[in-house]
C-alpha cells in the first residue's frame, strides 16, 4: 500500500503544483524519487507532529495542497490537539496520512499500535476518514481526497498487500459491492476486506455464499448502501481492526439504531485492551477472533440461525 | 506616525481594552494590556496590511498566537478600518464577530483563529514556507506569550523555522511576565527566552516594551540577522499602575471604579464609545 500512496503522490503532485508533501521524519527510502523530482515540496520537519501538523495547515492556508505523514499513532493521537484546531477548524484541506495503521506495527509494541486513529480523527467535525483494504483503492483515492475543500485521513498500512480483482468503482464516500450472496453480509473495513474474501471463499466450498461489502470510508459513511444491505441480508457482520468506540461497527449502529430495519449485527474486531506481549497480527486477530476463520464461523452461525 | 503619536495611541488601545472588558464583563485584561505597545508599534509603523482588502497576497501575515489578549487586536484592526470601531461593542456578545477568542470563521480579516496556545508559531512556519515556494516577499509576525512558551509546540515550530532558514518570520514575546496563576520566570526556571530562541538557530534580542521607539530601533534591520529568524522578547506592562504585575487581572472584570481610575490615569477615550 505504501508504494501505491507514493506512486499516487507523485501523480498527483506532477499534475498540481500546490501538492506538497510533509513527513514526521519517517518513510526512508521511500521518498527518494518524490524529493528528486520536487525539490522544496518534500519537507522533512522532523520527529514534531505537532510542527508537521501546524506547518500543513500554515501551507494549506497559502493555498497549498498538503499530504503529512507520520506512523499513524503519532500523526493522529501525538498532533490531535493541533489537527483541532490548525487543522479542522478553519477546515483546510489538508490530507492526513497515517502510515501503519490498527495493528500493523503488532510486535513493534503499544507504543506503536493504533486501533484508535480512526475515531480520532472521526471525532472532528468536518474530516473525511478513509481506510483502503488494498492497493489499488489507495491509488484510486488519494486523488479524490486531494480534491475536496477540507481536511481528511487516510490509514494505509504497509508493503506487498495485495489487490483483489473487483469491478466495483472506488468511489469516496460509497460501499464497494466485492461478492454478491443471500441472507448473511460481511461488512469488511478498510484493511480487513481481505480477511473477508478469504472467508467468503471458504464459506462457498460448504454451500454458503455471503454478500462481501467493503467499506473504506468511515466518514462520510454510505447510509444508502446501509439501507441496501439492510434488506438483503438478516446479519451483518462487520469485521474492522479498530477501537470499539471508533470504527465501522459503531458507524452503522449510529445509523441502523434509528432505522425500520433493524438486521442483527456481529461485531468481530478487537476488545477495548491493550495488545501486550508483542503479538504478531496474526495472531492478535486469532486471539480477538477477528481473521477470516473467525469470520466465516460467526456467518455459518447466522446462515444456520435463520 | 512619530513615536509619541504611537504612545498616545497605545494610550487609546489600552482605554479601549479595559472599557470593552468592563462592557462584556469578560476578562483576559492584562493579556490584552500586556501586548498593547508592540502591537501598536507593529500595526501603525511596520507591518504591510491592506484593511480594505485584508487578503490581499502580499500582506505581511500577522497571528496573534496568545488569542486570549485579541481585545488589543480588535481595537486596533477597528481603528485601522479593518470593520466598524462600533462593531467593539459587540466584543464577547453571543454571535459577535468578535468573540472572547479570535474566530476567523466569525470574523475572516483575522489570518487565524487563536485560543489554543501554542499553535501560531507552527502556523506561520508554513505559511511562509509556502510564500517562499510562491516568490512572494511577504513577512510574518507572531505574537507569543511568555506563558505560551511552556508548550512544547513552539520549539518545534522554533527548530523548523531555524532549519529552514525562513528569515521572514518574526515571534514577538509578550514577556510580562505573569501566567494563569503563576509568574513565568518561576515555571520555565528562570532562564532567558532571549537565549533559548538563540539556542534553536534564532536571532534574538530583548527590548523594553514600554519604550515604542527602542522596540522598533530593535526591529532594524530586518531579518536580525541574514538566514534566521528573528525573535524579539519585550519586557512589557500594562499601562495601567493599579494593575501592574498582578494575576488577578487576568481573571477580573474591571468594576464602575477601576474603569473610572483606568480611562483618567491613560487619559484617553475608548474607541467605538466617542459618540
Amino acid at each position: 500500500m505504501r508504494r501505491a500512496f507514493v506512486e499516487a503522490l507523485t501523480d498527483l503532485a506532477r499534475k498540481d503544483p500546490a501538492v506538497v508533501f510533509l513527513t514526521g521524519d519517517l518513510g526512508f527510502q521511500v521518498f527518494d524519487d518524490f524529493k528528486a523530482r520536487f525539490g522544496p515540496r518534500y519537507i522533512n520537519v522532523g520527529i514534531a507532529e505537532a510542527e508537521l501538523a501546524c506547518a500543513g495547515a500554515g501551507l494549506a492556508r497559502e493555498g497549498f495542497r498538503p499530504f503529512v505523514y507520520s506512523i499513524a499513532s503519532f500523526m493522529t493521537g501525538r498532533a490531535y490537539e493541533l489537527l483541532r484546531i490548525a487543522v479542522a477548524y478553519p477546515r483546510l484541506p489538508v490530507v492526513v496520512v497515517g502510515a501503519g495503521g490498527g495493528y500493523c506495527y503488532s510486535t513493534t509494541g503499544v507504543t506503536h499500535h493504533s486501533p484508535d486513529d480512526v475515531g480520532l480523527m472521526s471525532l472532528l467535525p468536518g474530516m473525511t476518514v478513509t481506510v483502503p483494504g488494498d492497493p489499488t483503492e489507495v491509488r484510486a483515492l488519494l486523488p479524490q481526497l486531494a480534491a475536496l475543500p477540507g481536511p481528511s485521513y487516510i490509514r494505509i498500512g504497509k508493503f506487498g498487500e495485495p489487490s483483489y480483482e473487483s469491478p466495483a468503482p472506488v468511489t469516496l464516500g460509497r460501499a464497494r459491492l466485492l461478492r454478491r450472496g443471500e441472507k448473511v453480509a460481511i461488512l469488511s473495513f478498510g484493511e480487513m476486506a481481505s480477511v473477508a474474501l478469504e472467508a467468503a471463499k471458504s464459506l462457498e466450498a460448504e454451500g454458503m455464499r455471503p454478500w462481501v461489502h467493503q467499506f473504506h470510508t468511515l466518514k462520510p459513511i454510505d447510509t444508502g448502501a446501509l439501507e441496501e444491505i439492510s434488506a438483503e441480508a438478516h446479519t451483518l457482520v462487520i469485521v474492522e481492526e479498530t477501537s470499539p468506540m471508533g470504527g465501522l461497527h459503531r458507524a452503522v449502529t449510529e445509523r441502523l439504531c434509528g432505522s425500520a430495519r433493524r438486521p442483527t449485527l456481529i461485531r468481530l474486531g478487537p476488545p477495548d485492551e491493550l495488545a501486550l506481549g508483542s503479538p504478531r497480527r496474526e495472531t492478535l486477530r486469532r486471539r480477538w477472533g477477528f481473521d477470516a476463520e473467525a469470520t466465516a464461523q460467526a456467518c455459518r452461525r447466522a446462515w444456520k440461525a435463520v | 506616525m512619530d513615536v509619541d503619536g504611537l504612545h498616545e495611541k497605545a494610550r487609546q488601545i489600552r482605554a479601549t481594552c479595559v472599557k470593552m472588558a468592563h462592557h462584556a464583563k469578560e476578562g483576559h485584561l492584562s493579556s490584552a494590556l500586556s501586548p498593547v505597545d508592540p502591537l501598536v508599534a507593529l500595526f501603525y509603523s511596520w507591518l504591510r496590511l491592506y484593511p480594505k482588502e485584508p487578503r490581499h497576497p502580499e500582506r505581511d501575515r500577522f497571528i496573534l498566537s496568545k488569542g486570549h489578549g485579541c481585545s488589543a487586536l480588535y481595537a486596533i484592526m477597528a481603528d485601522l478600518g479593518f470593520f466598524p470601531v462600533e462593531l467593539l461593542r459587540d466584543y464577547g456578545r453571543e454571535g459577535s464577530p468578535l468573540a472572547s477568542h479570535p474566530c476567523a470563521h466569525a470574523l475572516p480579516a483575522l489570518e487565524a483563529s487563536s485560543g489554543s496556545l501554542g499553535i501560531g508559531l507552527g502556523l506561520a512556519t508554513g505559511m511562509l514556507y509556502g510564500l517562499r515556494l510562491k516568490g512572494s516577499a511577504a513577512r510574518a509576525v507572531v505574537l507569543l506569550g511568555d506563558g505560551e512558551c511552556n508548550e512544547g509546540s513552539v520549539w518545534e515550530a522554533a527548530m523548523f523555522a531555524a532549519a529552514q532558514r525562513l528569515e521572514k518570520l518574526l515571534a514577538v514575546v509578550d514577556y510580562n511576565g505573569i501566567q494563569a496563576v503563576g509568574r513565568s520566570d518561576e515555571l520555565m526556571g528562570g532562564a532567558s527566552l532571549e537565549e533559548k530562541f538563540r539556542a534553536f538557530g534564532w536571532a534574538a534580542r530583548t527590548v523594553d516594551g514600554s519604550d515604542i521607539g527602542a522596540f522598533l530601533a530593535a526591529l532594524k534591520p530586518f531579518p536580525f540577522e541574514e538566514g534566521k529568524p528573528s525573535a524579539v522578547i519585550v519586557r512589557t506592562r500594562l499601562g495601567v499602575s493599579f494593575m501592574e504585575g498582578d494575576v488577578l487581572w487576568h481573571y477580573r472584570v474591571p468594576s464602575d471604579d477601576d474603569l473610572r481610575r483606568s480611562l483618567e490615569e491613560l487619559a484617553a477615550r475608548p474607541l467605538g464609545w466617542e459618540a
